[in-house]
């Protein structure tokens, strides 16, 4: 459909006050929400990050991009109730404890919105009490753990086993990332998945949900 | 060949010539690090025990924070960034000043003359002058932006308001050329400018818009170097394959630390670029110097020399600093391996 169509590159091109007048035209034409939200926003969120991953857009497309589908995203929040939409899939994310970087966290959080994911954000500087509070308190299907600094790495196992002794650890699938994380710490300390980006983020999180 | 001094070392790396051994400098050694080694010792005693080739005088090590919250570490730097401080060089921002285009009516820049922040390069002029090389280290323009404008919208303003970003470049760039002089006055032989332009995904914006907004205030503060006959050596992690002609184009003598974290190949940097620049690093200081064995890092310090050593133009270093993570015994065994392997006939 043409109107989704305009909406997608309007969110390409991070205008979000198109973003959103298009959105609202496509609600006043009756378009089924489900498919603005399908067709038109995570559809262009998922060009996004494929132009993410191939080099052509860059931190400011991508916010820009992210910025514009929450504007439209908004429109469409009072159309939706309980029941109405299904999400993918719940995901709660923090940056562990001492650590403060947020940028990589965030362009996370917003591909996982972007792909229907119900996101819970813990912030920054997480300690392992918060990280199994989040667990205990909400049903989660995967906890998402970031670091940016290698300081702040041993923290990730010092959740882990936080989680383990407060018998929790088997309620959730554990993704770890961040700019010094591998794969091979990620084995090392038996997390369920290590993304490398938010978009491979997106999709491992997707395959340990569907396991 | 003849044993040179230290400072004859960096300079013929710097000039992509052969030394007589690899030279090694570090941005930061963190005290802990330090006093694991020499304990109780000074910065200035810690370097001529291990006898690095440079003293490198890191600004944001220097500086004087304003204290917001002394219970939460929250404090505000020159630059009126509230930042938390984790003990490690690094305070990590959490307000920026510029919150809007009205913020910049009221906007006050550091001021680059204030006696104080040349005390430590002072000394150390005084002490290593003619024996090692000393260097001045600040953080450049686009990373200082970055803090002052907030990330996000730092990155979104490069696209949707580029006037502004233009007008806070210059006033960081401003203060930076200032700053440099001063230094130089002062006796610093060599810039080392930091501040990161890419993540392991590569530059962090497009290579049109950083050559607009980080390579054009670069070019302007090499230029300042130059003019005083003082190379440049520029810090940045990340993937920058992309850009490295562009940033090598605008007149660095050194480029750091060709992050392997990133997976960069020093070996393919050399191949490609060893006769335009000289290369500092890569010595990865995320795993194999925190966890790695001594072992370990002797292997990965010859094969750095051998990749990256042959015809000079290598002063080999960390992959970043020698931050409070790295194991002190792994730090030694990597200034034992240059010295070991780093010899050139």
């Amino acid at each position: 459909m043409k109107g989704l169509g305009e909406i997608r590159q309007s969110i390409l091109d991070g205008d979000s006050n198109r973003a959103v007048e298009l959105t609202k035209s496509a609600i006043n034409l009756n378009v089924p929400a489900q498919d603005i939200l399908d067709q038109g926003l995570f559809a262009a969120m998922d060009t996004v990050g494929k132009l993410f991953q191939k080099g052509e857009y860059f931190f400011p497309e991508m916010l820009l991009a992210g910025t514009a589908m929450k504007a439209a995203l908004q429109q469409l929040e009072p159309i939706f109730s309980k029941g109405e939409a299904s999400y993918s899939g719940r995901f709660t994310i923090g940056t562990v404890q001492g650590d403060i970087h947020d940028i990589g966290k965030n362009i996370v959080i917003m591909m996982f919105e972007a792909n229907g994911w119900l996101v819970t954000d813990l912030g920054i500087d997480v300690s392992s009490e918060r990280f199994c509070q989040a667990v205990r308190d909400s049903s989660c299907d995967v906890l998402g753990m970031s670091a940016l600094v290698t300081t702040t790495m041993p923290k990730f196992k010092e959740t882990m086993d936080a989680l383990k002794a407060a018998g929790l650890r088997d309620r959730v699938k554990i993704m770890v990332g961040g700019a010094p994380v591998t794969q091979a710490y990620a084995d090392q300390i038996e997390a369920d998945a290590y993304a490398h980006d938010a978009v491979e983020a997106v999709a491992k999180a997707k395959s340990l949900v569907n396991m | 060949m003849e044993k040179m001094t230290c400072v004859e070392r960096i300079f013929r790396a710097l000039d992509r010539q052969e030394p007589d051994v690899v030279p090694t400098m570090e941005i930061f050694i963190d005290p802990k690090v330090r006093d694991a080694i020499l304990p109780g010792a000074s910065y200035e005693d810690f370097v001529d025990f291990m006898d690095l080739d440079a003293i490198v005088i890191t600004d944001v090590a220097n500086e004087r924070y304003e204290i917001l919250d002394r219970a939460k570490n929250i404090i505000r730097d020159k630059w009126g960034v509230i930042k938390r401080s984790t003990g490690e060089l690094d305070s990590f921002p959490i307000e920026a000043p510029i919150k809007s285009e009205r913020d910049l009516g009221s906007y006050v820049p550091p001021d680059p003359d204030l006696p104080w922040r040349y005390d430590e390069l002072k000394s150390a002029v005084k002490r290593f002058k003619n024996q090692r090389a000393v260097v001045a280290f600040l953080v450049d323009v686009f990373y200082v932006v970055n803090e002052i404008r907030g990330m996000a919208d730092h990155f979104m303003d490069v696209i949707r308001n580029p006037e502004l970003i233009e007008q806070l470049n210059q006033i960081v760039l401003d203060y930076n050329l200032k700053y440099i002089e001063n230094c130089i006055e002062v006796g610093a032989e060599i810039v080392w400018i930091g501040g990161d332009y890419a993540t392991n995904f590569g530059p962090m914006l497009s290579p049109r818009l950083m050559e607009r907004f980080a390579i054009s205030p670069l070019k302007a503060q090499i230029e300042m170097c130059k003019r005083h006959g003082i190379p440049v050596v520029k810090h940045t992690d990340g993937d920058i394959s992309s850009i490295l002609d562009m940033m090598i184009g605008a007149g660095l003598d050194g480029i750091h630390p060709i992050d392997p974290v990133a997976g960069m190949d020093i070996g393919e940097v050399k191949m490609k670029y060893g006769d335009r620049i000289c290369l500092v690093g890569n010595i990865d200081c995320a795993q194999l110097l925190t966890w790695g064995t001594k072992e370990d890092v002797r292997q990965a310090v010859k094969e750095c020399v051998t990749k990256a050593g042959a015809g000079g133009g290598l002063i080999c270093a960390s992959s970043n600093t020698i931050h409070s993570g790295v194991k002190p015994e792994n730090y030694v065994a990597m200034i034992n391996a240059i010295r070991q392997y780093g010899k050139y006939p």
